[in-house]
């Protein structure tokens, strides 16, 4: 049987908050490790791969790894700069992310590192670098873990991962504005003409199934969760979810198990619990059976 | 078959709804609709074929619209074919990278039928 687990290594989304208040859920960005027996795939670079990096140091069965990045906004890649295997000759590190050629991601994950921002650039790194063209299907193995990749609702191309463990299906849909267009659709359904009507509201049923299907039957679903409805309401359009949109879809989907992912990073711990609450309330009152967790992190799920 | 002033028109989208929209838009007008709902077919048939315009929807299965879009730019064939976004991705960042790539309008999504004909009959001199 092999040793197949998750990890989160960085919880929020937008910018660190390593603040007291905070650190129960935890202050790092986006970064999540899966991993089977000495295969490690991560999804994202926040500033969770840091820790990550200084403790993969200690494991001598570990030289090799994958990054897949969901996209190149900072708050996923702001960990690089700072990931102590890459600047280490015996690593091999392998990157996937949105791009039409490994040039595309190359520069993507260098930009960051160039003067006048950061002090050394990639070109420094003593690691074995392989950026990954786009495969010709879409599926990428590394070892026993397999993913594929689908665009999401955020701004420029971003993904979200189904990733194969172990007969699981995990989902990592870090950054996502479940069902834009539907609420599109609402807010300017009155001036449209009866046939425009009935053509959109099919619309937003063809919509809704495109969601379902993107995250449908996930055993493990990590999904943006960033705003509360207060928040939301303000910050509609800026690519990320409110966590009851989030909640409901994985639900409709008959997702097994949620992490709300993504936190706001002026969510202190308590908000986050209330957050909790109230999302396990919907999950009550619909009489699902849905199992819903705040990522947090260091958290560790066995797969 | 398409006549002599026939335009032919392309729309890279995956919502059966929103064709239907584009052929009730098109109603009196000599025009060809080419409707594909995966970005990879669109890119296939847009190897051999110039339209006269294409409406490119950006969050699509498979290969988004944005990366068709720079694809389909890199052949000569289609370095000034006249391409509108048609989203409901109404961020900043997608419509920059959408100029950038040449994309003359970005619609956003949902749209009345009227605007997708008004951009008819701005683009295609009707």
């Amino acid at each position: 049987m092999s040793n197949a687990y998750l990890r989160f290594w960085g919880v929020r989304g937008s910018y660190s908050a390593p603040f007291e208040s905070h650190l129960g859920v935890g202050g790092n960005t986006s970064c999540v490790e899966i991993r089977v027996d000495d295969h490690v795939l991560l999804c994202d670079a926040g500033t969770g791969i840091i820790p990550f990096g200084n403790e993969i140091l200690k494991d001598p069965n570990v030289r090799e790894l994958m990054i897949a990045l969901t996209h190149y906004h900072w708050d996923h890649i702001c960990g690089l700069p700072f990931f102590v295997p890459a600047f280490i000759p015996d690593w091999k590190i392998k990157f996937f992310g949105p791009g039409d050629s490994s040039l595309d991601i190359k520069n993507a994950v260098s930009a960051q590192m160039r003067a006048p921002f950061f002090p050394v650039g990639t070109e420094t790194w003593l690691a074995n670098i392989e950026y990954m063209d786009p495969p010709e299907e879409n599926k990428i193995d590394h070892g026993p873990i397999s993913f594929t990749f689908q665009s999401v609702h955020h701004p420029g191309t971003t993904f979200g991962y189904r990733i194969h463990v172990n007969g699981k299906d995990i989902l990592y849909v870090s950054d996502n504005e479940c069902l834009f267009l539907n609420k599109a659709i609402r807010q300017k359904y009155a001036e449209f003409s009866k046939e425009e009507k009935e053509l959109y509201d099919a619309m937003q049923q063809e919509e809704y199934d495109a969601e379902l299907d993107l995250i449908k039957d996930a055993d493990i679903l990590i999904h943006d969760a960033q705003y509360t409805p207060e928040d939301y309401r303000k910050k509609t359009g800026w690519g990320h979810s409110c966590y009851i949109d989030t909640v409901n879809t994985a639900i409709d989907a008959g997702v097994k198990e949620l992490y709300l992912y993504h936190h706001d990073p002026n969510y202190d711990d308590d908000a986050i619990k209330i957050i909790e609450e109230n999302a396990l309330k919907i999950i009550d009152d619909r009489s699902s059976d849905l199992k819903c967790h705040i990522a947090k992190e260091g958290l560790t799920v066995e797969l | 078959m398409a006549d002599n002033n026939q335009k032919i028109v392309v729309v890279v989208d995956d919502s059966p709804s929103l064709a239907t929209l584009f052929e009730r838009a098109i109603i009196d007008m000599d025009i060809s609709l080419q409707i594909f709902d995966k970005t990879s077919a669109a890119a296939e048939y847009l190897k051999d074929n110039k339209p006269d315009l294409i409406f490119m929807n950006i969050k699509m299965p498979g290969k988004d619209g944005l990366a068709t879009l720079k694809e389909i730019r890199k052949q000569p064939l289609h370095s000034d074919t006249l391409v509108l976004m048609i989203s409901s991705k109404d961020y900043a960042q997608d419509r920059s990278i959408a100029k950038e790539l040449g994309a003359i309008e970005f619609i956003t999504k949902p749209m009345p039928i009227q605007v997708i004909k008004d951009a008819l009959i701005k683009h295609l001199n009707f």
